[in-house]
């Protein structure tokens, strides 16, 4: 690299650094609360139509090309989302909209690349880089996927992509018709090495369209385990619109999985991808960190020594949820004044 | 990004990690003059590694005929033009400067870009994505040789006098390069990729790849492909099996990998070379590679201003243009296309050990035969003496023995007709 594009990369990074110590929004989303409403009731995970989502609050959260380390993209395509979260006290889940002009659910061809989103937890106290955590501060991410959400009716494959194709034979393949053979078919799974060494992009069958995964830092994303798999997913595309539901219970114990609780504010980011524009890893649309408040009230106080290290809320945390109740709380008096005078002026 | 010294390049450049090597380095040479075009090296990998759903197209070894073809198509064109407009953009020359040569700089210094050097912000090395399109026909253009412009048939009566061909084309013979600094590697996000320090071998961790294709997008080789089917990303692995030594057939020693190994035109010689703790090749004057690469420098990289500094090293053909091939395999051509036309003794008896054993030799011998012959090469006298050639696996166990002049055996006149 020259002198130049060196020095530019380490402005970059050590503006991106500023920023992230002094926690000055990128993109402008900071200051947003997307608040997770209590309903009473099955949560609508697979409903997109459904009222309930009605009763929670949408936000738009604006989002910024990735910009601090290669690979990036400059000019992705998604400059902000849509978002509600409701929970039943149980399970939490989050709806994920935005516009894309083209559904790209398969990652069979070479130059395929899949519609994908993700929201995203801190897994220790206070707000990590926003970008995937860092080094001691992992996070939780919740990645959705277009071709896991198209696998989970029929699995895309070579034959569905060519639909013109022929071959004699795939030998170790048990199928019967040798042009469907699925990976479920290979009973020795050497013969498709990503399955063989527990690679969740290669499984026979998908159970999710959701990946639960954690990260510390750009190059760390890691899979959970097959186990630990829990977050549910639901997306449908649709007249140039993705709309997508994450859910999974609002606790958990795995270490790796962020907890939420009732009466609480966690901190939670998005992430889109573009397929059709390429994008892919670190080349995404990003938002900055914006706080999750779960509606409610907090079960009663837990001694200190046993707060897990996910229940702890930052200051800013508390500040960002203090500050908009307050302003609600300001803008309901005026509301009932006005009301007042109202009802005091004379009838016709 | 940290500084690497590229022997190739007889210079420092800049690579994405610090710089780092293994004990061996897994190289080969090809000699491009006696290939066929058979394609039996690309069928033995096919039928060993790439026979399964989502590997229809994917041929880790595969034989192109230059200068048209390619896999995938027009690869190594369309790289260079990247390169060249990478160069024109900076307003710089991709020249070599051939006046200072020695131990650490074989070819002379590079001063233009390599693909690490010239990459945008989107990437670690200059590159493109094939798309499925460009991966179809692998062999597209097989035989196609150059027009003749003198003649409306295209057809040249001296168009084979040497030493350039008027028609031409020739086999180009193509793996993963097991690159000192693979560009795959660099290209990777996620430390998918990685270089084994016991035989330099480079592979994809098949547990951590997410199908992200910046290795298909950034190895200037084209030697990374995707897989539909597992949405990840395979390449070339070596046969690393055999290479230590854990085939049933390799009796606990190293052994030449499958497509070497099946070569009938006896192109290919494949080794483990000793790696110093700078980089550079150990001292091994009696060892084949090391006496081809490093001492004759009869066979050279591929491409090496791309600057991964690649292992599989080629001796040029000898009809073809001299351009074309500096282009190719950099300003070495002449000197090594001298030097394999009129062989000294030492070289004319390594050449013999090509395809004579599975096992991989670590060293030779020569034992002095008679002079055979006196003829005059490119009008210089040259002299061809009937030595015997023995080479040596991993143990020390002798593998293999040739003479230079290959022995005649006249069947009795009894067992004419007998088969
Ligand atoms: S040839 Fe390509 S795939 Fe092979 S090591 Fe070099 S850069 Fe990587
Ligand atoms: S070394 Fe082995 S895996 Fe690589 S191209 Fe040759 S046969 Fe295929
Ligand atoms: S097997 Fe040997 S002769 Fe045949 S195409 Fe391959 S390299 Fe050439």
């Amino acid at each position: 690299m020259n002198k130049r594009s060196l020095l530019s990369l380490s402005l970059i990074l050590a503006a991106a650094a500023a920023l992230t110590f002094f926690k000055v929004p990128l993109a402008g989303s900071q200051g947003l609360t997307l608040v997770a409403a209590q309903v009473s009731g099955d949560l609508p995970l697979a409903d997109l139509d459904s009222a309930v989502w009605q009763q929670a609050t949408a936000i738009d959260v604006p989002l910024s090309a990735q910009n601090v380390v290669r690979p990036m993209m400059l000019n992705t395509n998604v400059k902000s989302i849509t978002a509600r979260a409701l929970h039943n006290g149980t399970q939490l889940a989050v709806l994920v909209e935005w516009a894309d002009d083209t559904q790209n659910d398969s990652m069979v061809r070479v130059q395929d690349f899949r519609d994908a989103a993700a929201v995203q937890f801190p897994l220790a106290e206070g707000q990590p880089f926003f970008c995937m955590g860092q080094q001691g501060g992992n996070v939780n991410i919740w990645h959705w996927k277009a071709d896991w959400q198209a696998d989970i009716t029929a699995r895309n494959d070579m034959h569905t992509l060519y639909p013109n194709m022929y071959v004699d034979q795939y030998p170790f393949s048990a199928a019967a018709d040798p042009i469907v053979a699925a990976p479920a078919d290979y009973a020795d799974s050497n013969y498709l090495p990503a399955l063989a060494s527990g690679n969740l992009f290669a499984s026979a069958s998908r159970l999710s369209s959701v990946e639960d995964v954690i990260a510390g830092g750009f190059g760390s994303l890691t899979a959970q385990p097959v186990e630990g798999q829990n977050v549910q997913g639901y997306g449908v595309w649709a007249e140039g619109k993705w709309r997508v539901i994450f859910s999974r219970d609002l606790e958990s114990t795995e270490t790796e999985d962020a907890s939420f609780g009732a009466g609480k504010v966690y901190s939670v980011a998005f992430a889109v991808w573009d397929g059709a524009n390429g994008e892919r890893n670190g080349q995404k649309s990003v938002s900055q960190w914006v706080s999750l408040q779960i509606e409610g009230v907090a079960a009663s106080p837990a001694p200190a020594a046993a707060e897990t290290k996910t229940e702890s809320v930052s200051y800013e945390g508390v500040l960002w949820a203090v500050v908009p109740m307050a302003a609600m709380l300001l803008a309901i008096l005026g509301l009932a004044g006005l009301a007042f005078l109202f009802s005091k002026l004379p009838n016709k | 990004m940290p500084e690497v010294y590229n022997w190739q390049l007889g210079r420092k450049m800049a690579y994405v990690y610090e710089e780092a090597h293994p004990q061996k380095q897994f190289a080969a040479v090809f000699n491009i003059n006696r290939c066929i075009g058979c394609q039996t090296c690309t069928g033995t990998c096919k039928a060993t590694w790439t026979f399964s759903k989502g590997q229809e197209a994917m041929w880790w070894n595969n034989v192109e005929s230059k200068p048209y073809g390619g896999f995938p198509q027009h690869w190594d064109v369309k790289i260079l033009q990247k390169l060249d407009e990478a160069h024109q953009a900076a307003g710089k020359k991709a020249e070599w400067d051939t006046a200072q040569t020695g131990e650490a700089e074989p070819y002379g210094v590079y001063n233009g870009m390599t693909i690490t050097e010239a990459a945008t912000p989107e990437q670690q090395a200059l590159g493109y994505l094939p798309p499925d399109s460009e991966w179809r026909a692998p062999n597209f253009y097989e035989d196609t040789s150059t027009g003749y412009k003198g003649d409306n048939l295209g057809i040249s009566t001296e168009g084979a006098s040497l030493p350039e061909h008027q028609t031409w084309f020739f086999y180009l013979q193509r793996l993963c390069n097991h690159c000192t600094y693979p560009a795959c590697a660099a290209a990777c996000p996620r430390k998918a990729i990685y270089k084994r320090p016991e035989d330099g071998i480079v592979l994809i961790d098949q547990a951590r790849c997410r199908g992200y294709r910046k290795c298909v997008e950034q190895c200037p080789y084209k030697k990374t492909m995707y897989r539909g089917t597992t949405r990840t990303s395979e390449k070339c692995v070596a046969c690393y099996p055999r290479v230590e030594g854990n085939d049933p057939l390799s009796d606990g020693v190293p052994m030449e990998t499958r497509c070497m190994a099946v070569c009938p035109g006896k192109i290919r010689m494949n080794g483990l070379v000793d790696i110093a703790e700078d980089g550079s090749w150990a001292e091994a004057p009696n060892h084949p590679l090391y006496h081809m690469i490093k001492v004759e420098k009869v066979a050279l990289p591929l491409y090496p201003q791309f600057g991964t500094e690649p292992n599989i090293y080629y001796i040029p053909p000898r009809w073809a243009p001299r351009a074309y091939l500096r282009q190719m395999f950099g300003p070495g051509v002449d000197e090594a296309i001298a030097r394999y036309v009129a062989p000294s003794r030492e070289l004319l008896a390594v050449l013999q050990l090509f395809r004579t054993t599975q096992k991989m030799i670590f060293r030779y011998e020569i034992e002095e035969g008679p002079l055979v012959l006196e003829t005059e090469v490119n009008g210089q006298p040259w002299q061809m003496y009937d030595d015997t050639v023995i080479g040596f696996d991993a143990q020390d166990r002798e593998v293999a023995r040739l003479s230079v002049v290959e022995p005649i055996h006249e069947r009795p006149v009894e067992r004419l007709n007998s088969i």
